[in-house]
C-alpha cells in the first residue's frame, strides 16, 4: 500500500552530473550524443525502451585531448558571460565531443580532464555537458 | 569675467577639469576620426547636427537626440555642472557627439552617446573615450551609466561588465529620470580598457588641422533623402 | 531530364527591414521578379511556388509562409509549399522547383526566399540560428554558428598557415564588391589599414569567436530574393521573351554529419564537396569550366575552405590566390562578385536565392558598373546549410 501523504525527499537533491554515451547492444560501439541507429552495424534504438533496446549508458568523461578551439564573445540570449571558451575534444576511446573549456590558453593538442557539469539552466531540466579543465599534477 | 550676480547664482560650482587630449582612430573604412573635447564657439554646429534627429523615432534616435541638444545647450549657457562634450569628426564633418559629466572628484555620469555615421563603431569608441576621460585623465573612481536604447544598453552591460546598482536607488540614481542604474567602477574598467580604449596620441598635426572646423554632416542615415540646405534653418 | 531556365529575378535591399511584414517583403521580391519577367498581368501562369524561409514561426509569430505569399500576390490556385533547411532553404527551394519541372508537375515555377530577423535581438538572433545544431551536444553548451566558424578557422590556420591579414583581404575584397551592389546591406568599403594594420584595429575589428573577428562574419540580415523558372520545352515560354534566359545546368545536394565533431577532419566539409561533384556532372562541366562563383560565406574563412572543396583549389591554396588577387572582380576567378554574405547580407531563408539571382545577373551581363565580369559562361553557387551539414550546390549557364 503506498502513503499518498508521503514526500519524496530525494526529488530535491541537485541531480548527479553526468553525460551518457549510448552502447549499441549488438556490436558494442558507445557513440555520443544518443543515435537512432548505430553507423556502425544499424542497430536501432528506442528511446522508450517499450520495443527495442533504449541502449545501455555509459558515463562519459576522462582524460581527452584537445583539436581545436575558440573563445566566444557573443553568446545566445541567456548567457550573461562576457565570453566562454569551447572546443573539440578526443577521449582516449576515440570518441570525441564538444566541451566547454575551463583553461585560460588552449593550445593544440593539450592534455584536458573532462567532467560532466551543468552548461545551461532551463526549468525543469538542466543540461550538463562536459566541462573540461587541465588534469591536476599528480 | 566679468558676471552679473544673478547670473553668478544661477550657474553652478565649477570642478577644475583637465583638458582631453585628442586622439586619432582610423575606422574600418580606412577614414580617419580625430576624438577631441569640443569648444563653446562650435555650439551652434553641434546643435546643427543634433536637431534632425529630434524627429527620428526609430532606434530612439528622437528622444537621444532631444536630450542631447539640452545638455549642449545646458553646457553652454552654463547650466549644467561640470560637464565636457567630445566629437568624432572625419574631416573635419561630425560622425558621432558625446556629452558626460562629473557630479564631484569621486564620481562621473554619464550623459549621451550619438552616433551620426553608422555601421563603423563610431557610437563604441565615442562612449569608450568618455569613459577614458572620467576613469583616467579625471582621475575618478566611478561612473554612472543608464540609457534609453535596450539593445545598446544590454551590449554595455554585457561588454563592459557593468555593476548593477538597481537595489542602491535612491542613494545611486542617476539624473536621467530615475531608470535602473549601473556603475562602471575604475576596477571593471581596467578589466575591460585594453579590448574597449583605442586610439594614438599625439595626433599628427596636419589631421588635426582637418578637425579645427567642425561641419554638420551632409546627409544622415537615419533620414534618408535628407539634404542639408544652403538655406540657413530649412532642409529638404 | 527538361531543361530549366530562370527567366525572371527579383530582389529586395537587404538590411533592417523589421518595420515590415515578413511574407510583405517576400511578396516584393516576387513582385520584383514578375516584373522582370514581364508576367505581372499573366501572373496566373505561374503552377507553383516554393517559399524559403527559416524563421516565420519562431520570430515572426507566421507560419504557412508560401501559402500566405501565394494570396498575397494573387497566385492562387499555384501549387504552394515552404521549404525550410537552414541556411540552405533557399538553395533547396530552387532544387524542389527545378524538380518540379524536370517531373513535369510544373512548367513554371517562383521560387522566393526571406527572412526577418532584425525583429528580435541580436542575442536572441543568435540563440534562433543555434537551434540548427545538435540541441544536447552543441545547442546547450551555448555553442553558436560562429563558435564553429572560429574552431574552423583555428584548426585551419593551424594546419594551412593562413593568416589574419590574409582573412581580411578577402572582407576587403568582398566590400569593395558589395559597395556596387544596390541591394547590399553594408554598402562601403573596408580598407586593409582600417580591419588589419592600424594601432587600433584589433579593438575597431574586434573578436566575435576568436580568431574569427567581426569583419570576418556577415551582418545580420532581413530581406528577401525571387527567382522564376520556366521549362524551356513549355509553351509558356512564350511569355519571356524581355530577357534572355539562363539555364539551370546543374544542381546538387548532399548532407554530412550533424554533430561537427563526428567528422573524421573537421575542416573536411564533405557536403560541399558531393554537391558540387553532383552539380558538374548533371552540367556536364568541371571546376576548369565555372566563370565565377557565389561562395557561402556567412564566415570569410568559408569563401576559402568552400573554394577548395568544390576543386578551384587544392586544399590550404586558396589563400594564395587571395594574396594574388585572382579572386577579385578583374581576376582570374571572381568569387562573391555580389559581395558576398559579408558585405551583401544573410537573411537566412533569402540567401540561396539570393546568390542565383546574381549568377543570373553576371551572366544576363546586367551587374552594376564595377563589379560585372567579363563574359562569364557558366556561374557556381553554393549554399551551406547548419555548420556544413546540408549544402546545396547549383551551376548556371548561359544558353
Amino acid at each position: 500500500m503506498v502513503d499518498i501523504y508521503a514526500v519524496d525527499f530525494n526529488k530535491y537533491r541537485p541531480p548527479k552530473a553526468v553525460v551518457y554515451g549510448r552502447k549499441c547492444p549488438e556490436c558494442g560501439t558507445v557513440d555520443y550524443p544518443a543515435p537512432m541507429l548505430c553507423k556502425h552495424c544499424g542497430a536501432r534504438r528506442d528511446p522508450s525502451g517499450v520495443e527495442h533496446s533504449s541502449w545501455e549508458k555509459v558515463p562519459l568523461g576522462g582524460k581527452c585531448k584537445l583539436l581545436t578551439w575558440t573563445k566566444l564573445y557573443a553568446l545566445p540570449e541567456g548567457f550573461t558571460d562576457r565570453y566562454l571558451l569551447f572546443g573539440i575534444v578526443e577521449f582516449e576511446s576515440g570518441l570525441r565531443a564538444s566541451a566547454r573549456l575551463l583553461v585560460e590558453e588552449p593550445k593544440f593538442g593539450m592534455s584536458l580532464v573532462a567532467e560532466a557539469g551543468l552548461v545551461r539552466e532551463k526549468v525543469g531540466k538542466d543540461a550538463y555537458g562536459f566541462l573540461c579543465r587541465k588534469p591536476e599534477k599528480s | 569675467m566679468i558676471v552679473d550676480e544673478l547670473e553668478r547664482k544661477l550657474r553652478p560650482p565649477e570642478m577644475p577639469m583637465v583638458p582631453y587630449p585628442p586622439k586619432l582612430i582610423t575606422l574600418a573604412s580606412g577614414e580617419k576620426m580625430v576624438v577631441r573635447e569640443v569648444r563653446r564657439e562650435e555650439t551652434g554646429v553641434l546643435l546643427e547636427t543634433i536637431f534632425p534627429l529630434i524627429g527620428v523615432p526609430d532606434d530612439f534616435y528622437d528622444i537621444v537626440a532631444v536630450r542631447m541638444y539640452s545638455e549642449v545647450l545646458g553646457w553652454y549657457r552654463y547650466r549644467v555642472a561640470n560637464e565636457f562634450v567630445f566629437v568624432g569628426a572625419i574631416d573635419g564633418e561630425i560622425a558621432g557627439i558625446v556629452t558626460s559629466r562629473c557630479v564631484d572628484e569621486k564620481i562621473g555620469i554619464s550623459l549621451h552617446t550619438l552616433t551620426v555615421k553608422r555601421g563603423l563603431r563610431v557610437g563604441a569608441q565615442l562612449f569608450a573615450a568618455k569613459m577614458e576621460h572620467h576613469l583616467e585623465f579625471l582621475d575618478q573612481q566611478e561612473v554612472w551609466i543608464v540609457a534609453e536604447s535596450p539593445i545598446g544598453f544590454r551590449r554595455w552591460m554585457i561588454e563592459y561588465g557593468l555593476e548593477n546598482a538597481e537595489d542602491r536607488y535612491p542613494e545611486i540614481h542617476h539624473e536621467l529620470g530615475g531608470v535602473p542604474t549601473y556603475i562602471l567602477t575604475k576596477e571593471i574598467y581596467n578589466r575591460v580598457r585594453n579590448e574597449k580604449v583605442t586610439g594614438v596620441r599625439p595626433v599628427p598635426p596636419e589631421v588635426l588641422s582637418t578637425a579645427d572646423e567642425l561641419r554638420p554632416p551632409e546627409e544622415y542615415p537615419q533620414i534618408p533623402g535628407y539634404k542639408r540646405s544652403k538655406q540657413k534653418g530649412k532642409a529638404s | 531530364m527538361r531543361k530549366v531556365a530562370i527567366v525572371g529575378i527579383g530582389h529586395t535591399v537587404f538590411g533592417n527591414l523589421s518595420k515590415f511584414d515578413l511574407v510583405d517583403i517576400m511578396s516584393y521580391a516576387s513582385t520584383n521578379a514578375l516584373d522582370d519577367a514581364g508576367i505581372r498581368k499573366e501572373r496566373k501562369i505561374i503552377d507553383q511556388v516554393f517559399a524559403a524561409n527559416v524563421g516565420a514561426c519562431l520570430l515572426n509569430g507566421q507560419t504557412g509562409v508560401a501559402s500566405s505569399m501565394a494570396s498575397r500576390i494573387d497566385l492562387e490556385p499555384a501549387m504552394a509549399e515552404s521549404i525550410e533547411n537552414g541556411p540552405a532553404s533557399g538553395a533547396s527551394a530552387l532544387k524542389c522547383g527545378v524538380m518540379a519541372i524536370a517531373s513535369g508537375m510544373a512548367d513554371v515555377v517562383m521560387v522566393t526566399g526571406g527572412e526577418v530577423m532584425r525583429s528580435v535581438t541580436g542575442w536572441e538572433g543568435t540563440d534562433f540560428v543555434a537551434r540548427m545544431l545538435h540541441p544536447e551536444a552543441e545547442y546547450d553548451y551555448g555553442l553558436t554558428l560562429p563558435a564553429f566558424g572560429g574552431m574552423f578557422t583555428r584548426l585551419y590556420m593551424e594546419r594551412y598557415g593562413l593568416t589574419e591579414e590574409e582573412l581580411a583581404m578577402v572582407a576587403v575584397k568582398d566590400h569593395e564588391n558589395g559597395s556596387k551592389n544596390p541591394y547590399a546591406h553594408v554598402p562601403y568599403t573596408c580598407t586593409l589599414e582600417g580591419i588589419h594594420c592600424s594601432p587600433n584595429a584589433d579593438i575597431i575589428n574586434n573578436v566575435i569567436a576568436e580568431p574569427l573577428r567581426l569583419y570576418g562574419m556577415c551582418p545580420v540580415s532581413d530581406g528577401g530574393a525571387s527567382l522564376i523558372l520556366c521549362a524551356m520545352d513549355s509553351p509558356k515560354m512564350k511569355y519571356f521573351k524581355n530577357k534572355p534566359p539562363i539555364r539551370v545546368s546543374g544542381i546538387g545536394s548532399a548532407t554530412d554529419t550533424h554533430c561537427v565533431h563526428h567528422r573524421k577532419d573537421p575542416l573536411e566539409l564533405k557536403a560541399v564537396a558531393l554537391s558540387a561533384e553532383r552539380a558538374y556532372k548533371m552540367a556536364g562541366l568541371g571546376p576548369q569550366d565555372i566563370s565565377f562563383a557565389e561562395l557561402h560565406d556567412a564566415f570569410v574563412i568559408l569563401e576559402l575552405a568552400i573554394s577548395e572543396e568544390v576543386g578551384f583549389f587544392k586544399r590550404g591554396k586558396a589563400r594564395e590566390s587571395v594574396v594574388k588577387g585572382e579572386t577579385r572582380i578583374d581576376g582570374k576567378l571572381p568569387i562573391n562578385t555580389s559581395g558576398g554574405l559579408k558585405a551583401k547580407g544573410h537573411p537566412i531563408g533569402a540567401t540561396g536565392v539570393s546568390q542565383v539571382f546574381e549568377l543570373v545577373k553576371q551572366l544576363r551581363g546586367e551587374a552594376e558598373e564595377g563589379r560585372q565580369v567579363k563574359n562569364p559562361k557558366h556561374g557556381l553557387a553554393v549554399n551551406f546549410g547548419g555548420f556544413g551539414n546540408n549544402v546545396v550546390a547549383t551551376i548556371c549557364s548561359k544558353e
